[in-house]
C-alpha cells in the first residue's frame, strides 16, 4: 500500500516534456528561422560583402519616400480603425445578445471573406466610373469624379475595410471586462457623461486600445495585398516594394536589405505589444 | 452609466446609429459584389442594367479555375491536418511542461503570424528554389503549414490552459494509461477548440496569397493566385463570379462551425 502512494506522485507529476514540441519546433527551425536568416545574410553579402544596399537603401530618396508612405499609411490606418472600432466595440460590449450576434456575424462574415474578393470589391467601388462617384455626381456634390483609386486614399480606405475587426474584437473584450458599477458611481458622484468617458471608461480600455492599434500598425506596415491592388505603382508601400526588388528586378541584395528592416521595425513593435499587455492576453483574441 | 444599455438615453441612438453604419460599411462590398456577378454589364455598371448568369459560365467553361480551385483545398487540407496535429503535440508541451525557455519556444512558434508574410514568402521562394521544393506542392503543403501553425496553437493552448488535468489524472487512476487518458479524456474536452484550430488553420492557407504567388508555378497554382493574376489584367465580372461563390463558401463553413460548436457544446 505504502509503495503505491509513494508511486502515485511519480505517475501524476511527470510533467509532459518538450518532446511533444519537437516537430513544431524542427518544422518552424528548418523551414522558418533558417530560410529567414539565409535570406538577411543575402542582404550584406550581395552582390558583394559590405553595408552597401543599406547605404543605397536610406541614401536614395526614393526609397525614403517609400518608408515614409508605409509609415503614413499605418499610422492614418491605426488612428482611423481605433476612432471608428472603439464605438461600435463600446456597443457590442453592452448590447442585448440577439442584436449583438448579428453585428458579431457580419463582422466575422466579413473577416473571413476571401482578402481578393474584399479588395476587389473596393477597386470596383472606388474606380473612376465607380457607384461612389457615380453617387457624389448624381446628388451633384462633385462635378469630376474623385480619384479614389491608385493613390493613397483608396489604400487607406481599402485597409480600414480589413483592420476593422482586428480592432473591434479584441476590444469587446476590454470593454466588457470594465465594471459597469464604476462608472455608476462615477455619475452618482456627479460626473457628467463627458467626463465619465474621459476619465473613466477611456483610461480603461486604454491597454485594449494600445494592444489592438499597435497590431492593426504592425500588420498595415508590412501588407502587401491591399496596397498593391489600390495603391498603384507611383504610391508603392515597402511590402510591395520588397516583392518587386525580388521578383522583377532580381535584386536580392537590396530586396532582402528591406526585408530586414521591415522585420526589425515589425519585431520590435511586437516585443513592446509582448510588454504592454502580455503574450496570453494579445494571442488570447482569436 | 456609460456602460450600461438601458440608461444611455440619447447616446445610445447615436452609438447604435454609429454601429449600424460601420456595419453596412463592413456588409455592403461583400452583397455588392454578389450583386455585380448576376449584373449583365461587363463594366461592373450598377445598378445592373439586367440580370444574367454568363460569368457564371465563363468561370465554369475555364478549367484553371476548377483546378486552381482544387489544388488550394488539397493543399489547405494537408496544411490544416498537419498545423493541427504538430500545434496540439506542441501545446501539450506549452502548456504542461517543465522546461527552461518555455515561454521562448512559445513566442518563437508563434513569430510566423507577426513576421510580414512577403518576408517569409521570399525566404522560403529563395529556400525551396535551393532545395529543389520550388513550385512543388510539397513546398506549398509545407510553407503553409508554418504560417497555419500559431492559428493551431492558440485556440488549443488556451482550451489546455482551461482543462483541469486532474480529471485526466483520475482516469489514469483508474487504470487508463497516460497516453489513453489524454485520448479518450482530455482531447473530448478539448474537441471544439481542436474544431476551432482546423478551421482557421484551413482559411489560413486557403486564403493565403503572398507565399502563394512567389511559389505559383504555371502548372501549379492556387486560387488566390488565379484570381491575383486575373485581376492584375482587368476588372472581369468572371471574377465577381468566382467572388461570390468564395463568399458563399464562407458563409457555409460559418453556419458549419456554428452547428458543429453547438453540436460539441452539448
Amino acid at each position: 500500500m505504502s509503495g503505491n502512494l509513494l508511486h502515485r506522485p511519480s505517475i501524476f507529476r511527470r510533467p509532459d516534456g518538450i518532446g511533444g514540441a519537437l516537430p513544431a519546433l524542427i518544422l518552424i527551425i528548418l523551414f522558418f528561422v533558417v530560410p529567414v536568416v539565409a535570406l538577411l545574410l543575402r542582404s550584406v553579402t550581395e552582390p558583394v560583402p559590405g553595408l552597401q544596399n543599406y547605404a543605397t537603401l536610406f541614401g536614395d530618396g526614393t526609397y525614403a519616400r517609400v518608408f515614409f508612405n508605409t509609415f503614413l499609411v499605418a499610422t492614418v490606418v491605426t488612428a482611423v480603425t481605433v476612432i471608428v472600432a472603439f464605438p461600435v466595440a463600446w456597443m457590442l460590449a453592452i448590447m442585448p445578445p440577439t442584436l449583438g450576434s448579428i453585428v458579431f456575424g457580419i463582422i466575422i462574415l466579413s473577416m473571413w471573406t476571401n482578402l481578393l474578393t474584399r479588395t476587389y470589391a473596393w477597386m470596383v467601388l472606388l474606380q473612376r466610373t465607380g457607384v461612389i462617384n457615380r453617387t457624389l455626381m448624381d446628388i451633384g456634390l462633385i462635378s469630376q469624379p474623385l480619384p479614389l483609386i491608385n493613390n493613397l486614399t483608396g489604400v487607406t480606405i481599402g485597409m480600414v475595410y480589413i483592420m476593422l475587426p482586428f480592432m473591434i474584437l479584441p476590444l469587446v473584450g476590454t470593454l466588457r471586462a470594465i465594471d459597469p458599477m464604476t462608472l455608476r458611481a462615477a455619475a452618482l458622484c456627479g460626473a457628467s457623461p463627458l467626463e465619465a468617458f474621459r476619465r473613466i471608461l477611456l483610461p480603461l480600455s486604454l491597454p485594449g486600445i494600445a494592444a489592438g492599434g499597435l497590431m492593426v500598425f504592425v500588420m498595415s506596415l508590412g501588407y502587401f495585398v491591399t496596397p498593391t491592388l489600390l495603391g498603384g505603382t507611383s504610391n508603392m508601400m515597402l511590402a510591395a516594394m520588397i516583392a518587386q526588388m525580388i521578383q522583377s528586378l532580381l535584386n536580392w541584395g537590396l530586396g532582402s536589405a528591406a526585408a530586414f528592416i521591415l522585420l526589425v521595425v515589425t519585431m520590435a513593435l511586437y516585443a513592446l505589444q509582448l510588454r504592454l499587455v502580455g503574450a496570453k492576453r494579445m494571442t488570447g483574441g482569436i | 452609466m456609460l456602460l450600461d444599455y438601458d440608461r444611455l438615453g440619447g447616446l445610445r441612438t447615436a452609438l447604435l446609429g454609429f454601429t449600424g453604419l460601420v456595419a453596412a460599411f463592413l456588409l455592403l462590398p461583400v452583397i455588392f459584389i454578389v450583386l455585380l456577378s448576376f449584373g449583365s454589364s461587363r463594366w461592373l455598371a450598377f445598378p445592373p442594367p439586367g440580370w444574367t448568369l454568363k460569368w457564371y459560365e465563363e468561370l465554369f467553361a475555364d478549367p484553371a479555375w476548377l483546378e486552381a480551385a482544387l489544388t488550394s483545398a488539397r493543399i489547405a487540407t494537408m496544411a490544416a491536418i498537419l498545423a493541427v496535429v504538430i500545434g496540439l503535440l506542441a501545446s501539450f508541451a506549452l502548456v504542461r511542461g517543465q522546461f527552461r525557455g518555455r515561454n521562448t519556444l512559445r513566442g518563437l512558434l508563434l513569430t510566423p503570424m507577426v513576421l510580414p508574410v512577403v518576408v517569409f514568402a521570399i525566404a522560403i521562394y529563395a529556400f525551396f528554389l535551393r532545395i529543389g521544393l520550388g513550385g512543388t506542392t510539397a513546398g506549398f503543403i509545407i510553407a503553409h503549414t508554418v504560417l497555419a501553425l500559431p492559428f493551431a496553437i492558440i485556440p488549443i493552448t488556451a482550451a489546455l490552459e482551461g482543462f483541469d488535468k486532474s480529471i485526466e489524472d483520475a482516469a489514469i487512476v483508474c487504470g487508463a494509461s497516460p497516453f489513453e487518458a489524454k485520448l479518450r479524456v482530455t482531447l473530448p474536452a478539448i474537441k471544439i477548440e481542436i474544431f476551432s484550430a482546423a478551421i482557421f488553420a484551413f482559411l489560413a492557407s486557403w486564403d493565403e496569397v503572398v507565399v502563394a504567388i512567389f511559389m505559383a508555378s504555371p502548372t501549379l497554382q492556387t486560387l488566390p493566385v488565379k484570381i491575383w493574376g486575373s485581376l492584375r489584367q482587368d476588372l472581369s465580372p468572371v471574377i465577381a463570379a468566382a467572388s461570390s461563390l468564395l463568399v458563399l463558401l464562407t458563409l457555409s463553413l460559418m453556419i458549419v462551425t456554428a452547428l458543429i460548436r453547438r453540436k460539441l457544446s452539448k
